[in-house]
């Protein structure tokens, strides 16, 4: 999991989508995005990942999201019904433009991992007074 | 370590990447229709989806695992009736959210009910549930007569 932090380049990123080092099962998150008046927001899905066990990385245009989930279950166990499992997270959004890259913030509370892209003051909607 | 079946697409580079990408969005439509993870009778405001549910069995309890990310522990009920094990609660959309002007909407919302019958060797009075990073886990103590024994037999 050493490359976890590691600057993503384009290639780079796709080197991490094609290799679940933990895990062989990888599976999209579910994810919802919106726009309020400052901010684009996405959130996602993640259940049963620790907090420090994700990572997010930004570079323009795309945003790549990759968390491992704890192991769920003790061993020696008999599975008796299995739609979880253990597996990780990998998900790219693309990003269009407008969005300060530098104010960029990560929240996981509850299996959420909420990110928060803040818009640039062009892209706001403004109020023009007529003269 | 642990091992890791080789898998020669995964050695792959270029245009394979992006049939990857497919097969695991299609992997997700089934996975939520399958799930009933499709919101049902929209138009009467009432929507309903079905938590993943793992359960296992360890030497010394039933270990029942369900998905709940981004559902608030105060709006999900346990409750055990008759050895029926019922989950059910309510996922609620932030509010901030539902102002908001949507991209993508794929995470479920509104209520969620399962229910599984529990073998009568779970003692019930020890049922203990916590809540932890989306995962709501159950843990369901067996009773002494359940457990494996070894009877030692004596051969004359």
């Amino acid at each position: 999991m050493g490359n976890n932090n590691a600057a993503l380049t384009r290639s780079g990123s796709r080197a991490l989508m094609r290799q679940p080092e933990v895990h062989e099962i990888v599976v999209t998150p579910v994810a919802d995005v919106y726009e309020t008046s400052d901010a684009f927001i996405a959130k996602l899905d993640m259940p049963g990942v620790d907090r420090d066990q994700i990572s997010v990385s930004v570079e323009p245009g795309r945003l790549l999201v990759k968390g491992v989930m704890a192991v769920m279950h003790q061993v020696p166990a008999n599975i008796i019904f299995c739609e979880i499992g253990t597996r990780s997270y990998v998900r790219e959004i693309n990003l269009g433009d407008g969005i300060r890259y530098d104010q960029i913030q990560a929240v996981f509370e509850d299996g959420v991992l909420t990110i928060t892209l803040p818009k640039t003051d062009e892209v706001k909607a403004r109020h023009i007074p007529i003269k | 370590m642990s091992l890791i079946r080789w898998n020669p697409t995964r050695e792959l580079t270029g245009w394979t990447n992006d049939l990857f990408n497919m097969q695991r969005e299609i992997n997700r439509v089934f996975d939520n229709f399958f799930r009933g993870g499709v919101q049902a009778d929209e138009s009467f405001g009432l929507s309903y989806w079905t938590p993943a549910v793992d359960i296992a069995e360890l030497e010394n309890e039933y270990v029942v695992k369900v998905e709940l990310p981004g559902v608030s522990k105060d709006d999900v009920k346990i409750t055990l009736e008759s050895n029926v094990l019922t989950i059910r609660g309510e996922k609620k959309q932030e509010k901030e959210a539902k102002d908001g002007n949507y991209h993508r909407v794929e995470r479920s919302y509104g209520s969620f009910q399962r229910s599984f019958t529990l073998p009568t060797t779970v003692k019930n009075d020890k049922i203990d549930a916590v809540y932890k990073d989306g995962i709501l886990t159950i843990t369901l103590p067996k009773a002494e007569e359940a457990k494996p024994k070894q009877i030692e037999v004596k051969v004359k």
